[in-house]
């Protein structure tokens, strides 16, 4: 998922804008062709166009390996943050405790992103200056292309975990993830609205400063349009605005019959609750992606975000004994309580991703390391099997599309799952 | 002629602005106005009488709807904790929890940060005022719950008024809903007859389940049709509207008709001089804090509250506060029926730009109008500007 994609794309993004406000009719700038060039999301990422780091690589000295983690601690997104970071330790324990690799323990070194791209690139330098061999982070896109130039010049691999943004792996072949991409995500809901809802008429809403948010409403602007359906309307808002009434009413006019709202949870639970106080009725479903993925929804949200769909990396229903092990371990740590977000078990899938890739690892040298993450095949994570061997680090994993219920309900209810080969 | 059906060709500039929503977004912005009005009242009070520009206004603010946020958890609105549909007097004890909570603390930041300053150079008040609106800002970071919002649940008043304007065309609609009847009927029966999941549907399910789609889609296209331009006010909006309007004529009468409010002018004139006259300056200076404060309470409160779902974290008061400020500022600070008159102008401005689909730059317009008026009129609209002596 991406949150700010550093402050050198703003100029971009403002002046790509202010062209189509100033220059043009205002239909224009509803056509989901604002992003700036490059940050569009590739169809298929083709490994020829990942660069190779040419940095010498940090090779392991002692008997203690140390791997960074980057998380956001502090900020919005606190709780992908802590989720992430509770993964990643319990799979380091778990790992030291099955005699690490050869007998050398691994070590977190921690560090905050503070829920901004910025934050992030520091914290990233900071770890790098200690010596890490590797780094695991984030679940913001944006924050994690910061991440992921910083420890180019290194050659040192960055696992991701939640980071979405199609082009994210574009940044070089050390980046890899163990999340499905949003060239696959923003499909899955486009064909799950036309396809098993039987809606033909979208709203598309859009936070305007996160990348992750206008790369999502456009792949799935592009497969909802290719299905034959049609996008009565898009409109923007911005991460932080609390006022939503000027692009509701602007949406409600176009008269669509399902909406998708693309950005983060912060905003979109105060939304909903706005878009059905403007007298839109439940009969027009809202859909959105893993960005609306914590409990907060339900306080923020309301009934009125009760019945929507949204698109997510696992369930913790599902009954593969992973997910069960993962459950009752996890369980076990925290007063028998689930994890809030599936960003716990995609962090810790990251970490042992990681772990695996040091085992495999020719030498314990972030090079080889590189290498070897690049070849994992029939990696049995949480959140389902992770293959990169020749997937340009983006693996083909599947992807659930969950109903929001009352917690008592358990917050997401299971509906479909849907395979990169469903997605044609 | 209804306005939905203006000549095409008069509006080829704006071709995809939906002339409808209009009325909308006006009576949105409008409603909103009246917020900033409330808010911008704070600004322009102590403006007239300390000649201070108060920016710790808008923290009181967001104080105020943690006092709010606070008292419907006592209530027993805590999040997660389901409950049914609140009563009126909740309302009346989260708005007065509010208005004393920033009272007090409106009153306490004039005892301790701006009196000792006062009789100093005016520069140093003013970076006090900025220095206090980061200090309650970041340190409401260490000791406020963040990103909460007030249960919707506790407004009793759900739903709003829909107004139709007009314009519809009449549209038999009662065939249309027969068809979509059987057709949902149709397609439930399936449901039933073959035990479908409703999500792994075959052809006939697909097919049954689009008919009965595209019939209830022609259903609300006729319906739209045949309603014309409609208008939807929530109850809560309406409510913060007439609130606010009530507390508005108060304070006018507070200030022009009373003791304390001539007292007020008076000092707002000259200090000396009014204290040579026996008003006790120091009293009338808390009393107009208390008063401002006050007001930003009740506007918090109604934020929080009826414009359900907002986020409540210490920033709370900054976008709403800068924005009152300016609507202060653009009907001339220091003059009450000019704050009123800004708040009300902001508001309309905003939604004229939210519904040419500019929503993202409203915030900008906001200030150019302020450029724009202040290059015409340098004291703001209300305002008189006083040519200071060198």
């Amino acid at each position: 998922m991406i949150k700010n994609l550093g402050s050198a794309w703003k100029p971009a993004i403002a002046a790509v804008a202010l062209a189509f406000a100033f220059g043009c009719s205002p239909t224009e700038t509803k056509t989901p062709e604002k992003t700036p060039e490059g940050s569009t999301p590739a169809t298929t990422t083709a490994a020829t166009t990942r660069p190779e780091p040419t940095g010498e690589g940090v090779t392991v000295t002692g008997d203690v390996i140390k791997v960074g983690v980057v998380g956001s601690i502090t900020g919005d997104q606190k709780p992908w943050g802590d989720d992430s970071i509770e993964g990643a330790k319990m799979a380091a324990e778990e790992f030291n405790a099955a005699g690490g690799v050869n007998g050398k323990k691994v070590e977190l070194v921690i560090g905050d992103s503070a829920s901004k791209a910025e934050q992030a690139k520091t914290a990233t330098e900071k770890l790098l200056s200690d010596g890490v061999v590797g780094i695991i982070g984030e679940v913001a896109s944006g924050n994690t292309i910061q991440i992921a130039k910083a420890a180019f010049g290194k050659a040192v691999p960055v696992v991701a975990i939640g980071a979405t943004r199609t082009d994210l792996t574009d940044e070089g072949t050390h980046v890899v993830r163990v999340c499905y991409t949003d060239a696959f995500q923003g499909p899955v809901m486009a064909t799950f609205a036309f396809e098993d809802l039987g809606k033909r008429k979208v709203g598309i809403i859009t936070d305007n400063k996160a990348p992750y948010s206008q790369g999502l409403s456009k792949s799935f602007g592009e497969k909802f349009k290719a299905l034959g359906g049609e996008i009565v309307g898009e409109v923007f808002y911005e991460t932080g605005q609390t006022d939503f009434t000027g692009p509701i009413n602007e949406i409600k006019g176009k008269n669509p019959d399902i909406l998708f709202l693309s950005g983060y949870f912060p905003e979109v639970g105060p939304m909903a609750q706005a878009i059905r106080a403007a007298g839109i009725g439940k009969d027009v479903p809202l859909l959105g992606g893993d960005g609306w993925d914590s409990p907060q929804l339900l306080v923020s949200g309301g009934d009125a975000i009760l019945g929507s769909y949204m698109c997510n990396h696992y369930n913790n229903k599902e009954t593969r004994p992973e997910v069960t092990e993962f459950l009752t371990k996890w369980k076990a740590k925290h007063n028998g309580k689930e994890p809030g977000t599936t960003m716990a078990a995609l962090g810790y899938d990251a970490a042992m991703l990681m772990f695996d890739g040091l085992k495999r690892a020719k030498n314990l040298n972030s090079k080889d390391l590189i290498a070897s993450l690049n070849d994992t095949e029939g990696f049995k994570g949480v959140s389902g099997v992770v293959n990169l061997k020749g997937k340009g680090g983006n693996p083909d994993k599947q992807a659930l599309v969950v109903e929001i219920a009352p917690a008592a309900q358990g917050f997401q209810v299971f509906k479909k799952a849907f395979s990169p080969s469903d997605i044609k | 002629m209804p306005i939905h059906s203006l000549p095409p060709d008069l509006l080829l500039p704006f071709a995809g602005i939906e002339v409808s929503t209009l009325p909308q977004q006006l009576v949105d912005g409008l409603l909103l106005g009246f917020i900033y009005a409330l808010i911008a009242l704070g600004y322009t009070m102590v403006y007239g009488v300390l000649k201070l520009i108060n920016f710790a206004h808008g923290e009181v603010f967001m104080i105020g709807a943690y006092c709010a946020l606070f008292t419907s958890w006592a209530l027993g609105y805590t999040p997660g904790n389901a409950l049914a549909s609140g009563q009126w007097w909740m309302l009346l004890v989260m708005l007065v929890a509010s208005m004393v909570g920033c009272g007090l603390l409106g009153v306490t930041i004039e005892r301790f940060a701006y009196r000792p300053l006062r009789n100093q150079p005016r520069i140093a008040s003013l970076i006090t005022a900025i220095g206090l609106s980061l200090l309650l800002q970041y340190g409401g970071q260490i000791f406020l719950p963040l990103n909460q919002n007030i249960d919707s649940k506790i407004n009793p008043a759900a739903g709003g008024y829909t107004v139709s304007l007009g314009g519809g065309s009449a549209v038999d609609t009662e065939a249309l809903k027969a068809t979509v009847k059987t057709k949902q009927a149709a397609f439930e029966d399936f449901l039933t007859r073959t035990k479908a999941d409703r999500f792994n549907l075959n052809d006939e399910g697909k097919r049954l389940r689009n008919d009965a789609q595209e019939a209830e889609r022609e259903l609300k296209t006729a319906a739209d049709r045949g309603k014309g331009t409609t208008l939807v006010v929530p109850y809560g909006k309406l409510i913060a509207m007439v609130a606010t309007i009530f507390l508005m004529i108060g304070l006018t009468y507070l200030v022009m008709y009373t003791k304390r409010g001539r007292a007020m002018r008076a000092v707002s004139h000259d200090f000396d001089a009014a204290s040579l006259m026996g008003i006790s300056v120091n009293s009338i200076i808390t009393f107009t804090f208390l008063i401002g404060s006050v007001m930003a309470g009740a506007g918090a409160m109604m934020v929080a509250t009826f414009y359900a779902g907002t986020k409540i974290d210490p920033y709370f008061g900054m976008v709403l506060g800068v924005k009152a400020f300016v609507a202060a500022v653009l009907g001339g600070i220091g003059n009450i029926p000019g704050a009123v008159l800004g708040g009300l102008l902001m508001g309309i401005t905003e939604g004229i730009v939210s519904w040419l689909g500019f929503t993202a730059y409203k915030d900008a317009v906001a200030f150019i109008v302020l450029i724009g008026v202040l290059l015409l009129r340098p004291g703001g609209l209300l305002g008189s500007a006083k040519v200071e002596k060198v």
